[in-house]
């Protein structure tokens, strides 16, 4: 029996802000609940992460993404739960667990006053890897996240996308089994996410475990084999980018301009959302050539795309955003 | 994986200490105008009082190392809030001691050679006794480990830069220049606040060193009062902030 790269258990956070704060600043959040200055940024998290899965945690702004990531990187103390790291507690037995992960932080920064190559390699040393072997890495590293023309300027004078890709390349030169990515590509352009992806998947293709956030809903889909949504401290769904976008009510859809009266017109094909230009109408591929030829009938310029996670998303978080309003 | 498999304690000290001396290295400026405050200090002395140079002189080697302490205030609160390496540290085989203890030496190591400038100074000007030369190394060591064990302990607990800065330079100014580091113990008045001068431990530091200098300055019991109050001091803060770099890594 393999053990789970991870195994979270019910796991709830509630920070304590300091009471002069708690005063200064009482009132609800995008995120959590607020109560006497105390804000549960996570209501009982619960997740089974497999060895060589690649994982996307996705949420609103405040939901407790990088809550959960803290804790399950021994970063951060759970108010109560359990999170299991290959079999080892994060709380009682972290020393046991940092060697077996690497994190890039949320809005890090690789240190402005040593080059990306050194950057790097200090870091693979610090961590314990022989000179030679920390070289090649770091090497290999600058050279996947094509940093190599600026792998010797102080990394002051580097982008904000170039130091991204260091942090990045800092920690994916550890190959460690476990890997922590917060929102890793943010302010990256497209070939380097791109990239980034290709070294995740290498990555897990060689063993390692990845657990990351973003807000790039085409690259969770891209990128993770499942996915966890989590809204305001709990979990909403768990799947594969499949599974959920077939939870909105079909895999395809069909944009119509117009108002309500187009929309109730399309009302009984499936679901349907409007905007300020169109009616969405979500399908079913058996149904779609009713649907053109209705559109077709009133004179109306009907396009036809694929369900996005993005759609998913905004149901399954708009749903529980409805919810927690009634 | 990294090629720890348990992690004693200061485990990766020598190659984070490197990390930490690169990073401060290439901020020559701050290496180079480290000794302003000595500097101006010195010359004022100069000026004013030429008789109180020698006892100037060691007060500056000591509150050199004192405020070493400020740099690893300012340092770990810095890649803690502004960059986060602390978590990309915090979550690795490296041990939180040999993090906290890597930064502290691979400070003083960059800013050592100023340090060493003026120690140069003071031996071809003074012409140390051995008392005095073993005497001043001792509490330079004592005062450095209380200083950087104190300026790491602190960091942790601000949550922002801005609110940083007016309490390092506060402390670091207030306990090293106040009390008689750059002047003479004859000179504090009033005569009850020796012994809280002894018992702080630049000005501890500084009265054994000046005791050194002038054999007999200090009555027995101060010495012992001095020195037990720097030794203790120094090894229960550096002790609480190996305790402490441990226990920080995980926020609450
Ligand atoms: N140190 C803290 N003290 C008090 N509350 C906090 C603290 N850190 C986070 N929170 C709160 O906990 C909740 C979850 O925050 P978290 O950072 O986990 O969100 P997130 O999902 O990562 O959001 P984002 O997408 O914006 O990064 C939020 O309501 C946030 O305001
Ligand atoms: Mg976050």
């Amino acid at each position: 029996m393999t053990v789970d790269a991870i195994h979270a258990t019910n796991v709830r956070k509630v920070y304590q802000t300091r009471r002069w704060a708690g005063w200064r600043h009482r009132g609800a959040d995008g995120g959590g609940r607020v109560d006497d200055g105390a804000v549960e940024a996570l209501s009982g998290v619960s997740m089974t992460i497999r060895p060589g899965e690649r994982v996307g945690l996705l949420g609103r702004n405040g939901a407790g993404k990088t809550t959960f990531l803290k804790i399950a990187s021994t970063l951060l103390t759970p108010t109560s739960g359990e999170v299991l790291v290959f079999g080892h507690d994060v709380d009682r037995d972290a020393d046991r667990v940092r060697p077996l992960i690497a994190v890039v932080p949320q809005e890090g920064k690789p240190f402005f006053h040593l080059t990306p190559r050194e950057q790097v390699y200090t870091y693979l040393r610090a961590r314990g890897f022989d000179r030679t072997t920390a070289k090649q890495r770091t090497d290999e590293a600058l050279a996947q996240m094509g940093i190599e023309e600026v792998a010797d300027r102080l990394s002051v004078t580097l982008s904000g996308g170039q130091r991204q890709r260091t942090m990045v390349a800092t920690v994916i030169a550890t190959e460690a089994p476990l890997l922590f990515l917060d929102e890793p590509t943010i302010g990256m352009d497209p070939f380097a996410r791109r990239a980034v992806w290709e070294c995740l998947r290498r990555l897990t293709r060689k063993g390692s475990t990845i657990l990351l956030t973003t807000h790039y809903l085409d690259e969770a889909e891209a990128l993770a084999e499942r996915l966890y949504i989590v809204d305001r401290g709990r979990v909403l769904v768990e799947g594969t980018a499949d599974a959920l976008k077939h939870r909105v009510g079909g895999t395809l859809r069909v944009s119509v301009p117009g108002g309500d009266a187009v929309r109730a017109l399309f009302a009984p094909f499936g679901n349907c959302v409007a905007d300020a230009e169109a009616v969405h109408v979500i399908t079913e591929p058996a149904q779609l050539n009713e649907i053109m030829d209705l559109a077709l009938r009133h004179g109306l310029h009907a396009t036809v795309g694929p369900v996005t996670l993005e759609e998913a998303f905004l149901r399954a978080v708009g749903r529980s955003i409805d919810d927690e309003a009634s | 994986m990294g090629a720890f498999a348990r992690l004693p304690t200061f485990r990766g000290l020598g190659p984070f200490l490197i990390t930490e001396l690169r990073v401060q290295l290439h901020e020559n400026m701050a290496v180079a105008t480290s000794m302003t405050i000595q500097a101006v200090l010195l010359i004022f002395v100069t000026i004013l009082a030429p008789q109180y140079l020698a006892v100037a002189l060691v007060g500056a080697i000591i509150f050199s190392f004192f405020t070493l302490g400020q740099r690893v205030w300012n340092e770990a609160a810095y890649v803690r809030i502004d960059h986060r390496l602390n978590q990309l540290y915090g979550a690795s085989p490296l041990a939180p001691e040999a993090y906290f203890l890597g930064m502290a030496g691979g400070i003083l190591l960059a800013y050592l050679p100023p340090i060493l400038v003026l120690v140069v100074v003071a031996e071809a000007i003074l012409h140390f006794s051995a008392a005095t030369a073993v005497t001043l190394a001792l509490t330079s060591v004592a005062v450095w480990l209380f200083a950087v064990s104190f300026g790491y302990v602190v960091s942790t607990v601000f949550q922002d830069m801005r609110t940083i800065w007016p309490y390092a330079s506060l402390f670091y100014n207030l306990f090293g220049i106040l009390p008689p580091v750059f002047y003479p113990y004859g000179l504090l008045q009033p005569a009850s606040a020796v012994p809280i001068a002894l018992a702080l431990p630049p000005s501890a530091a500084t009265g054994l060193v000046q005791n050194a200098l002038a054999p007999g300055l200090l009555s027995s019991g101060d010495v012992v009062l001095a020195t037990g109050s720097l030794a203790a001091e120094a090894a229960a803060m550096f002790l609480f902030a190996v305790y402490w770099s441990r226990r920080s890594v995980r926020e609450r």
